[in-house]
């Protein structure tokens, strides 16, 4: 892991086209700005570890699953 | 935007999480013609798809915001340029199946642009079940 040390207003670039920019940093926290082209994605890490997992795990679902699961509908609301 | 035949072409600059090199799928629906659910299918790799349904068929309370960052990426104007996607984890059970609701899909409908966003809030899970059990 590279490390670098930043105040508030600099900067570190990745590759060339994303830019981490420290815009403030309060008590425990810091807050970053990212600017990034639209085919980097940018995540908080727990989040997009979330998101991979997910992801994963309802990829290619097994095909003896999908047509019960398409034959699937919302309960009908109850009538009052 | 292009259209593989008739069928809707989505493309995901970044892929999506987990799957950062699939950037072109397809979708399709699944099942009968009243089935709210779709398979979107990855052109870049032939074994990936995802079941995906609207949110509002299953979670009708579910209003996402969508962020500034999101807006731009995918060059909506407002929210009616978007179309939201939920990813569903299919179970064994099939009713005992989740959606997830962390990391909806937002479409730009105009240029089929899309990305998988998140809802950051703590208030949505990423395995929401479909049903009440």
């Amino acid at each position: 892991m590279l490390v670098l040390t930043r105040r508030a207003n600099q900067s570190i670039v990745i590759g060339d086209n994303v830019v981490v920019t420290v815009l403030e940093v309060r008590g425990d926290q810091v807050r970053l700005g990212i600017r990034a082209p639209r085919s980097v994605t940018v995540h908080r890490e727990e989040v997009f570890r979330e998101l991979a997992e997910t992801n994963r795990a309802a990829a290619s679902p097994a095909s003896d699953s999908l047509s019960a699961l398409a034959r699937l509908r919302p309960p009908r609301p109850k009538e009052g | 935007m292009s259209d593989t035949g008739s069928v809707p072409e989505l493309h995901f600059d970044g892929g999506v999480p987990g799957f950062p090199d699939a950037r072109r799928f397809v979708l399709m629906r699944l099942g009968a013609d009243d089935s709210p659910f779709s398979m979107l299918s990855s052109l870049d790799d032939p074994d990936l798809e995802f079941v995906v349904v609207p949110p509002g068929v299953f979670f009708p309370a579910y209003e996402p915001e969508i962020d500034d960052d999101v807006a731009e990426r995918l060059g909506l104007r407002s929210a009616d340029d978007a179309l939201l996607l939920v990813i569903v984890t299919v179970a064994e059970r099939a009713q005992d199946s989740t959606a997830n609701l962390l990391g909806p899909i937002v479409v730009n409908l105009h240029t089929r642009a899309a990305v998988q966003a998140v809802l950051d809030t703590g208030a949505y899970d990423s395995r929401e079940a479909l049903l009440p059990s």
